[in-house]
């Protein structure tokens, strides 16, 4: 059996400051499932990822302690020794594969390995079976769903048969079906394949039955904690009704159908945006949710008809229709235009609609409910995920366009963040009557913030969701 | 169990898709600009609109050398970038990819004459020359400039100094400028 | 008859480099001529072909045209030289691109041409995420949009917004790499395989060499 053992170890990306970890001594007990808590920004990925190996390969320093891999600094160890040991299921689905199909996603990883050439095409049909995603083993990366990819990473860990599996937020971008199947999957791994499972989350639900222990990152520290802290973030899923007709904003969709790659995504969805208020736009990974606000925002192509004010959207120039209906990306990543949190919100005061609500003296208090104060100067490139989306969401309330769309401003965001952000959001539209529409896979907690929900199924918008 | 030295001098995986994203960036980019030199290509200033747009086609050698500052990075960083356009938008076919490498080598020997010790003002000032002489010869046997008139190929000087001088070197020098503050390329 | 990838990127460059400074119309045609015929051979896209040399067709008329005008000596001669090297050129490029995937290609020279598994396997990562990279140009510049501005392209906000998307990507893509075991500089297992017989450098040797004696000395 493998052994992981962190001695003590501090690590920090900066030449000087403070650590980001320090002094943390843990050795996962073996075929342990392991909750790992904390903040955003207090470094969950930070250690998930050294305990991989990956940094200080990949930046930073370690300033004390090390880590080892049965008793050999894990740093030196060559990548596909410590990938049959240690393997990181990473927070973005996306930008994990090289390459095209899960079939020579899995096959590389096992070449890698310097698996006999004879054995590996049972292997890799091996690992499908075992995580049941044999029909996807030749379909393009590119057009699975954010939870089938996660299967195929997981497929893929398991081919490489590493002891210990670490995955950092991996259902963050995941639908609540496929986070159930994913976390029954980790449990058969634990249970029957004797892995080693720590998994770093801030949406607590499902876990109280699985884990065997948690521990929290505060302080830069690590500490085992009592499960019952768990049961704060769990609850009922809130119901919402369908959005009233009464008060109408100036977008509505008439008949609007989009094709993904020659089939049908989207069909005659009609339907007219409520003024003032926040919408849930649900879905299931992979049923378009992203696709409709790319084509809202005329990022891609539609049929049928967009309407602003009852006239055809097409006929508004891109930069306008871009100053009418504002996008908070799913990815943070794309949404930043400067280089630090101060310049990014400097940018958007000097462009907002509305100068006279977003003062500076609104804008810092904000980044202080926001906690977000003492990284002004911060880089935003170098900002923790959850530092990002808060700041991302921000900005884009400050630009104020009359029309907001938000695509998953709430993944990957502790519990108070996403008070703060939900409260931000809303105090913000109802102030300036802004018309929002929000994609979350998270529902629990949205009951007072959410006005009404549209749900996404079979190709077809859904006025009040599942239920 | 096998263990690494950590050796730097190497080129490590990241930067070679670094190295290929850009240049398929930059492929993408210069799209933008086909339209615009579309318009000319048709006519007899095509030689003018070739040299004009020249340093777009030549930004992803320099960028390479100053981002990643290792011997061979200019030269990679073209050829690449040649690969990339010759693989996506095969208009030009394999002329592309020895161009790509005439252009790399051109970049690269600037950077070369500073003992790959300058990559700043020094470095590319000296590339952008070196580069601008070196196509030129090039394209005297490959493109027939040999035959054009005297003044043309003056004119032609001027107007490819021109636009490797912006694009292969000030545009290239702000965005490093712009990356440096950012504190991500070390 | 169908050669191996690394045997054509020879044949390439063998006789793409001596095109640069040959003078004989004749050989040019017979290149395009013989391109071609391994284009049909292998049941290249027809459409392809057609449309990227009706793309061609402005240029290989400035290309000409210009000679016309600004040219010395026989200009109408060198104006079919240099339109028939721009097409000689071109379909020469489609007898690799059009018949070959990258990953074969890649795979191929690893296998005959010592290319580094870095390099292949880096090049085919940044491939394949080609749909994304183009995607992210337009999102690059809709963001700027957004609030409320307009990246130009002779200005350096696009292209370093790009550069930073290539900076999170290749870290990203390689973090991945090297968790799923990829590791530079040591062995790894070879499923690709494919065929090489020797014959096949015999041929593109006489080929090459047939251009240069046919350009140059006829
Ligand atoms: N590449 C980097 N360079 C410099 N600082 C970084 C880098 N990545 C993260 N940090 C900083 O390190 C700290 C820990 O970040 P980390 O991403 O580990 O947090 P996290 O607990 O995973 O947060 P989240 O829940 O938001 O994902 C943060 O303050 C962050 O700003
Ligand atoms: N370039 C592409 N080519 C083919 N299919 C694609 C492409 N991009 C996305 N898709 C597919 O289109 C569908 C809709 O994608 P979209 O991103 O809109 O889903 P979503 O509802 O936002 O999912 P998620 O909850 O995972 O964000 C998915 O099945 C996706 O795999
Ligand atoms: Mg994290
Ligand atoms: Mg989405």
């Amino acid at each position: 059996m493998t052994k992981l053992a962190i001695e003590n170890f501090s690590f920090r990306y900066r030449d000087s400051g403070p650590d980001e970890l320090s002094q943390i001594t843990w050795t996962p007990a073996a075929g342990s499932f392991n909750l790992l808590i904390g903040a955003s920004g207090s470094g969950k990925s930070t250690l998930l990822k050294a305990m991989t190996g990956l940094l200080p390969q990949f930046g930073g320093t370690v300033t004390s302690g090390e880590i080892t891999l049965d008793d050999l600094p894990i740093a030196t160890v060559a990548p596909f020794e410590r990938a049959k040991r240690v393997a990181l299921l990473f927070q973005n689905p996306n930008r994990q594969f090289a390459m095209a199909t899960p079939l020579e996603q899995i096959t590389f990883a096992l070449e890698n390995i310097q698996a006999p050439a004879a054995d590996i095409p049972h292997q890799v049909d091996e690992a499908l079976a075992t995580i049941g995603i044999t029909a996807l083993a030749n379909q393009n990366l590119i057009t699975l769903s954010g939870g089938e990819k996660q299967k195929v990473a997981l497929a893929t860990i398991l081919a490489l048969g590493s002891d210990y599996i670490l995955l950092d937020e991996p259902f963050a971008n995941v639908d609540p079906h496929a986070r159930h199947e994913l976390m029954h999957l980790l449990k058969q791994l634990q249970m029957h394949h004797g892995k080693t499972i720590i998994v770093a989350d801030h949406d607590f639900s499902g876990y109280p039955d699985l884990i065997d222990t948690v521990y929290q990152l505060v302080d830069h520290q690590l500490t085992q904690t009592d499960a019952s802290v768990l049961s704060a973030n769990t609850g009922v899923d809130p119901l919402f009704p369908a959005p009233s007709r009464n008060a109408l904003s100036p977008l509505a969709l008439d008949d609007v159908s989009i094709d993904m790659a020659g089939r049908p995504l989207i069909e005659s969805a009609t339907f007219a945006l409520p003024a003032g208020q926040l919408g849930l736009l649900s879905g299931v990974n992979g049923s378009g949710k992203s696709t409709l606000f790319a084509a809202i925002t005329h990022q891609r192509p539609y049929r049928g008809l967009l309407h602003w004010d009852g006239q055809d959207s097409q006929k508004i120039k891109m930069k306008r229709w871009a100053q009418t209906v504002g996008l908070v990306f799913q990815d943070a990543m794309d949404q930043f235009v400067a280089l630090t949190v101060a310049d990014e919100l400097a940018l958007s005061q000097k462009h907002t609609r509305l100068p006279d609500y977003w003062t500076t003296a609104r804008i810092e208090q904000t980044l202080d409910q926001l906690n977000l104060t003492p990284h002004t100067e911060a880089n935003v490139y170098q900002l923790s995920g959850g530092q990002q989306k808060k700041l991302q969401v921000l900005s884009m309330l400050i630009m104020s366009q009359p029309v907001l769309l938000l695509d998953e401003p709430l993944a990957g965001l502790d519990t108070v963040s996403m008070q703060h952000v939900l409260d931000l959001i809303q105090t913000s539209i109802q102030a300036n009557h802004i018309s929002a529409l929000m994609i979350s896979h998270q529902r629990i907690g949205l009951a007072d913030y959410v006005d009404y929900e549209i749900h996404l199924q079979g190709h077809h918008l859904i006025m009040g969701g599942a239920q | 169990m096998q263990t690494v030295q950590q050796n730097n001098t190497r080129w490590h995986l990241k930067d070679v898709i670094f190295l290929a994203i850009i240049a398929i960036f930059f492929g993408i980019i210069y799209q933008l600009w086909g339209y615009m030199y579309y318009a000319l290509a048709a006519t007899p200033l095509k030689p003018f609109a070739n040299d004009l747009t020249l340093g777009v086609w030549l930004m992803a050698g320099p960028m390479a050398g100053v981002l990643l500052k290792k011997v061979g990075a200019t030269f990679l960083g073209e050829l690449l970038a040649a690969t990339v356009e010759m693989l996506l938008f095969s208009s030009w076919g394999v002329s592309t990819l020895l161009s790509g490498s005439i252009q790399g080598l051109g970049s690269e020997l600037g950077f070369a004459m500073t003992g790959y010790k300058n990559w700043d003002k020094l470095g590319l000032t000296l590339s952008v020359i070196t580069s601008t002489i070196v196509t030129l010869g090039w394209d005297l046997f490959s493109n027939g400039y040999l035959h054009y008139q005297p003044m043309m190929l003056v004119g032609l000087f001027a107007a490819r100094l021109l636009s490797v001088g912006f694009f292969a070197g000030v545009l290239v020098y702000w965005i490093k400028r712009l990356l440096d503050q950012t504190g991500l390329m070390k | 008859m169908t050669f191996n990838p690394s045997v054509l990127l020879i044949i390439l460059l063998g006789i793409g480099f001596p095109m640069a400074f040959t003078q004989s119309i004749t050989a040019n045609v017979v290149v395009c001529v013989l391109a071609l015929l391994y284009l049909m051979l292998h049941h290249a896209n027809l459409k392809t072909i057609g449309l990227v040399t009706l793309i061609s067709l402005p240029l290989a008329l400035g290309t000409g045209w210009s000679f016309i005008a600004f040219g010395t000596g026989d200009v109408w001669l060198q104006a079919w030289l240099q339109v028939s090297r721009l097409f000689a050129y071109l379909f020469l490029g489609m007898s690799l691109t059009l018949t070959t995937p990258v990953k074969d290609m890649l795979m191929s020279f690893v296998l005959h041409l010592h290319l580094s598994p870095t390099f292949a396997y880096g090049l085919l990562a940044a491939f394949n995420l080609l749909p994304r990279i183009q995607r992210q140009v337009k999102t690059i510049r809709y963001s700027a949009n957004l609030r409320g501005m307009t990246y130009h392209l002779w200005q350096p906000q696009l292209y370093f917004k790009a550069i930073l998307s290539a900076i999170q990507w290749s870290d990203d893509l390689a973090q991945g790499m090297a968790s799923h075991g990829f590791s530079e500089g040591f062995p790894r297992t070879m499923t690709y395989q494919d065929t090489l017989p020797k014959w096949q450098w015999l041929v593109a040797g006489i080929l090459i060499i047939g251009y240069v004696g046919m350009s140059f000395f006829i």
